[in-house]
């Protein structure tokens, strides 16, 4: 089976930052109350995608023709790419806190030990814990794996080349992540959220963008080959936007230090 | 009420953006059914579109960071 690159890419980073939030809380659970019942809990999420994908990928592809489709999952990438980018512009520019993965685990841990549990059998609090994380976290892998893969029919890609290849993302994130967790035994800290959260924003928006433009019968110049410009405009964009807002906080910070400065004048005059 | 605010957090939870991105979304069909706009169809009408979701981001970060 061919692979279709872009899709690959943009479902495995988008993929990789939903895993390690479900990761994180599946670890939590698995410390401070015990791992049966976080696997347990992760394990019924995972099944749970499964149908959801198998049935929603099927009637999507089968049933809705591709340019209703491209219209309205590029409207709706346009939609969560616009929200990402937008936490990530903030954060950057210092008018959000960053998402402290570490200061989620030691808040849950501290929340659940504050419970006094540590039991063996499967402990329900846990486990649905653990699967209401997975299958939220999840449920967004699942639409970029859908929404992605449907709508990157080419001449050269088939629909089940385009899922396919963002199911081999998105799989390929989850070992990934996985794997790193296990190895590193803690949620993932070292993971910069923010530069990933910043990268999948700018490629949902800029796929959004494409599809959903083509979806009006829009054709682009250069024809795929576009893309690269949508992203070079967005990315332009976001950094000019992160200037103006960092210069912003800045002068915020400033204006009461000034502002001390200036009183003592002003009771003499 | 709470399933539907459920899946508009879920979507996009912010009414800037959606707001903007439904004007784009309307400019564009009305471009694409009027006749009399149709001089506007092509690279005018992509130029509207990439614009629309400049100014949705823009609008929205200034009036998150204005309070």
């Amino acid at each position: 089976m061919e692979l279709a690159w872009p899709v690959f890419v943009a479902a495995f980073l988008a993929s990789a930052v939903e895993f390690v939030e479900a990761f994180t809380i599946v670890l939590v659970v698995g410390i401070t109350i015990n791992w049966r019942s976080s696997v347990l809990g992760a394990l019924l999420a995972a099944a749970t995608l499964a149908v959801i994908v198998a049935t929603l990928g099927v009637a999507l592809v089968t049933y809705v023709p591709i340019v209703i489709l491209r219209l309205v999952v590029g409207i709706i990438l346009i939609l969560f790419g616009l929200k990402w980018l937008k936490k990530a512009v903030l954060r950057y520019s210092k008018h959000k806190a960053l998402h402290d993965e570490e200061a989620i685990y030691e808040e849950k841990v501290a929340e659940l030990k504050a419970r006094g549990e540590s039991i063996q059998r499967v402990d329900t609090f846990g486990t649905v814990l653990s699967y209401k994380a997975v299958l939220l976290e999840g449920l967004e892998v699942a639409f970029i794996v859908i929404t992605f893969g449907s709508s990157a029919v080419t001449n050269t890609c088939s629909s089940a080349c385009g899922i396919g290849s963002a199911t081999i993302g998105a799989i390929l994130a989850g070992i990934l992540v996985i794997l790193l967790g296990a190895l590193v035994r803690a949620p993932l800290t070292k993971v910069p959220e923010n530069t990933l959260k910043f990268v999948v924003g700018l490629m949902l928006t800029t796929f959004g963008t494409f599809w959903a433009g083509e979806g009006f019968g829009i054709t682009w110049p250069f024809s795929d080959a576009f893309l690269f410009v949508l992203l070079a405009i967005y990315l332009l964009t976001s950094f000019i936007l992160i200037m103006a807002l960092s210069q912003h906080k800045q002068r915020q910070l400033a204006a009461p230090a000034s502002d001390s400065m200036v009183k003592p004048q002003e009771v003499r005059r | 009420m709470k399933v539907i605010k459920a899946i508009y957090n879920f979507f996009v939870g912010d009414m800037i953006i959606l707001i903007g991105v439904a004007i784009a979304v309307i400019l564009l069909a009305l471009i694409n059914t009027i006749n009399a706009l149709s001089p506007l169809r092509g690279t005018v009408e992509a130029i509207i579109f990439i614009a629309a979701v400049i100014i949705s981001l823009t609008t929205t970060l200034i009036r998150e960071v204005m309070g």
